[in-house]
């Protein structure tokens, strides 16, 4: 028995490569003879960081635990929003195909038209995140429209100062001078607010 | 001019114009035309036409209508903050100088100029700056007393 599990440790040893075959040779011979089965050994494989990643082993936590831990957490969560204890919000809000950060009184310039008068008090839907001090609530990618309500006020609709594009080419009694001037809008962020129906 | 050399500012509002209420910065409206020249056939028909329905739905702004003999007809505008801005209206039609007028009833009177930040905030932080150690265990940058301590001896 231990002749046959020698043999074929050889066999492994040459079609294996150089480096690894050094590594399993010294290993001892037993652990070959219980797992004759299956077709490579896993003690055969050299250990690089193809065959095994270089960080450590995760361990993922139990998945029933873990239930009852974010139940515990939403239901905490929930408790600190429906009691307001909550400082300043502030919320990541997705509007003119941009991202702003934004907390209550800030002022945002868009490029563009908005297609609301001034003195209108708009309601800002995709709002992708909100944080508080002690916790922050992140969408999948938006969070839901119950859960969160953030409302601006256009204050202002100006055009942009002139911007000048020039076109000079030397030499050649060449140019061109285009100016160009934009639509601008100033929005105020009035109010974040949050309800408590985290689920 | 290149962007750098060119006057800027940071986006502002008027006295904190909208945190409370909106309130229309445009506080003074006069439009000067003559009653005859061609130039301010525009004018005239903005006025028989359009000037009522502004007034009508601002009635926050004070409007002069100004008969002058002229050749340029014009419309100043005075804001809340002090500031004149004077538009020729000539070779405009009506309805062109009720958008400009629609338009600077919507501004708030601040120059126009490059403005160097898109927002504007007063509280740059709500969680705190971030550095190296945010979300971090805290672990990680604990050191009891006593190897502190040993360290320290070692160096010396």
């Amino acid at each position: 028995m231990a002749l046959a599990g020698f043999r074929q440790l050889v066999r492994g040893v040459l079609s294996a490569r150089c480096i690894g075959a050094a590594v399993t040779v010294l290993r001892p011979s037993h652990r070959y003879l219980c797992s004759q089965s299956s077709a490579l050994h896993p003690s055969y494989v050299p250990k690089t960081s193809i065959s095994e990643p270089p960080w450590p082993k995760i361990e993922l936590p139990d998945s029933i635990e873990e239930a009852q831990q974010h139940k515990e957490l939403v239901k905490n969560v929930n408790n600190l929003i429906a009691t307001g204890q909550f400082g300043r919000l502030f919320a990541v809000v997705h509007f003119a195909s941009k991202q702003w950060k934004v907390t209550n009184e800030d002022l945002v310039l868009i490029n563009g038209i908005v297609e609301a008068q001034c003195g209108d008090r708009i309601r800002l839907e995709k709002v992708l995140l909100v944080g508080s001090d002690n916790f922050t609530l992140v969408g999948k990618p938006l969070l839901g429209k119950d859960l969160v309500r953030v409302e601006a006020t256009v204050v202002e609709k100006t055009d942009s100062h002139p911007k000048i594009n020039m076109k000079f080419w030397r030499r050649h009694r060449h140019q061109k001078k285009k100016i160009i001037i934009t639509p601008q809008t100033i929005l105020r962020i009035n109010t974040i607010e949050i309800a408590p129906v985290l689920s | 001019m290149t962007a750098r050399g060119s006057p800027s500012r940071f986006l502002q509002s008027v006295l904190r114009n909208g945190v409370g209420r909106y309130v229309c910065q445009l506080k003074r409206l006069t439009l000067t035309f003559s009653k005859d020249a061609q130039p301010s056939r525009g004018a005239r028909e903005f006025i028989e036409e359009k000037i009522v329905d502004f007034a009508k739905a601002n009635p926050g702004v004070v409007l002069y209508v100004e008969p002058k003999p002229c050749s340029v007809p014009k419309l100043v505008a005075e804001y809340l903050n002090g500031t004149v801005r004077e538009e020729a209206v000539n070779r405009k039609t009506g309805e062109e100088i009720a958008e400009l007028v629609q338009k600077m009833a919507s501004q708030s009177g601040l120059e126009i100029i490059r403005i160097r930040n898109p927002q504007h905030t007063d509280n740059p932080s709500i969680q705190g700056q971030w550095h190296p150690f945010t979300n971090k265990p805290a672990h990680i940058n604990l050191q009891l007393l006593d190897t502190a301590g040993q360290q320290t001896t070692s160096q010396q």
